[in-house]
C-alpha cells in the first residue's frame, strides 16, 4: 500500500496547461492532416483512423502524470504562525 | 486539480468535437456536386397478361412482363461521401383511373468498390409489374426511368433521376400462351 501511494499522480499548475496545450495541438494537427490526406485518396475512413491514432498519442502523451509536468511546482508563501494571522485579522476589521 | 480522469474526459471530449467537426467538412465538400448522369435502356420484349392478382383484389388485372437492356457508367459517382447507391428502375404511365402510376420494376444495390459500369441485356424485371385494373394493354406510353438513391457517409439522402429514359407500348392483345 505504500508503494502505491508513493507513486506521484498529481501535476503541477503549469503542468496542467502544458498538458491541455499539448492534447489539443496534437489532435488538431492529426484531424487536420486525416481530412487532408482523406481528401486526396477520397476515403474518409482514413481520417476517422488517423485521427484515432493522435488522440491515441495525445492520450499517452498527457494523460498520465510524467516527471516533465512536474517541473514547476508552485512556490507557495510559507504559513505564518497563527499568531500573526489572529493579529493581521483584527487589523482588518 | 485536474486528475487523470478529468484530463482523459477533455482530450475524449475535444477529439470527439474535432471529429464531428471533420465529418461536416465532408459533409460540405460533397452537398453541392452534381450527381446525375446519363443513363440508356431500352426493352427487348414487352407482354401483357390479365390474370388474377391473388395478393389484391383477386381480380383479373393486368400483368406486364418485360425485359430490358440498361448501359450506364456510375462510376464518377462514388466519392469519400459516398458508401453505396441504391439503383432503381421505375415505370410510369397513366391510365384512365389514375393519373400517374408508377411501378419499381427493378432494383440494385452498388458498394462502392463493386462494379458500376453497368451494362446489361436483356434482363428480366425482378418485381411484378402489376396494374391495379386494366390499365396496361394497349398503353401507348410507358416510361422507364432510372433513379437512384445516394447513402453517404454523413449528410443528405438524395433521390437522384438519370438523364435518359425510354417509352414503349405495351401490345394491343393479351398473351395467354406460357412464357
Amino acid at each position: 500500500m505504500d508503494f502505491i501511494n508513493s507513486i506521484p499522480t498529481h501535476m503541477d499548475f503549469d503542468g496542467q496547461a502544458r498538458a491541455e496545450k499539448y492534447s489539443r495541438v496534437i489532435i488538431t494537427l492529426f484531424g487536420a492532416v486525416g481530412i487532408i490526406w482523406g481528401y486526396i485518396i477520397q476515403q474518409f475512413s482514413q481520417t476517422v483512423y488517423i485521427l484515432a491514432a493522435g488522440f491515441l498519442l495525445a492520450a499517452i502523451l498527457t494523460i498520465p502524470p510524467w516527471p516533465i509536468y512536474r517541473k514547476r511546482a508552485l512556490h507557495w508563501q510559507k504559513a505564518r504562525s497563527s499568531d500573526s494571522v489572529e493579529h493581521s485579522k483584527k487589523k482588518k476589521k | 486539480m485536474h486528475s487523470v480522469l478529468q484530463r482523459g474526459n477533455a482530450i475524449l471530449a475535444y477529439a470527439l468535437s474535432v471529429l464531428a467537426f471533420l465529418t461536416f467538412l465532408c459533409f460540405a465538400s460533397t452537398v453541392f456536386l452534381d450527381y446525375r448522369t446519363h443513363a440508356e435502356m431500352n426493352t427487348v420484349k414487352v407482354v401483357v397478361k390479365n390474370v388474377p392478382d391473388y395478393s389484391a383484389s383477386r381480380e383479373k388485372n393486368d400483368l406486364g412482363f418485360l425485359t430490358f437492356d440498361l448501359q450506364t457508367d456510375l462510376s464518377h459517382l462514388f466519392n469519400w461521401n459516398v458508401k453505396q447507391l441504391f439503383l432503381y428502375l421505375t415505370a410510369e404511365y397513366e391510365t384512365p383511373s389514375n393519373q400517374l402510376n408508377q411501378v419499381v420494376l427493378w432494383d440494385k444495390i452498388i458498394q462502392r468498390g463493386e462494379n458500376s459500369v453497368l451494362d446489361f441485356k436483356n434482363m428480366n424485371t425482378k418485381y411484378y409489374f402489376w396494374d391495379d385494373g386494366n390499365g396496361l394493354k394497349g398503353n401507348k406510353n410507358v416510361t422507364l426511368t432510372l433513379s437512384w438513391n445516394i447513402i453517404p457517409n454523413a449528410g443528405l439522402l438524395p433521390n437522384i433521376f438519370s438523364y435518359g429514359s425510354h417509352s414503349f407500348k405495351f401490345p394491343v392483345e393479351y398473351t395467354t400462351s406460357r412464357m
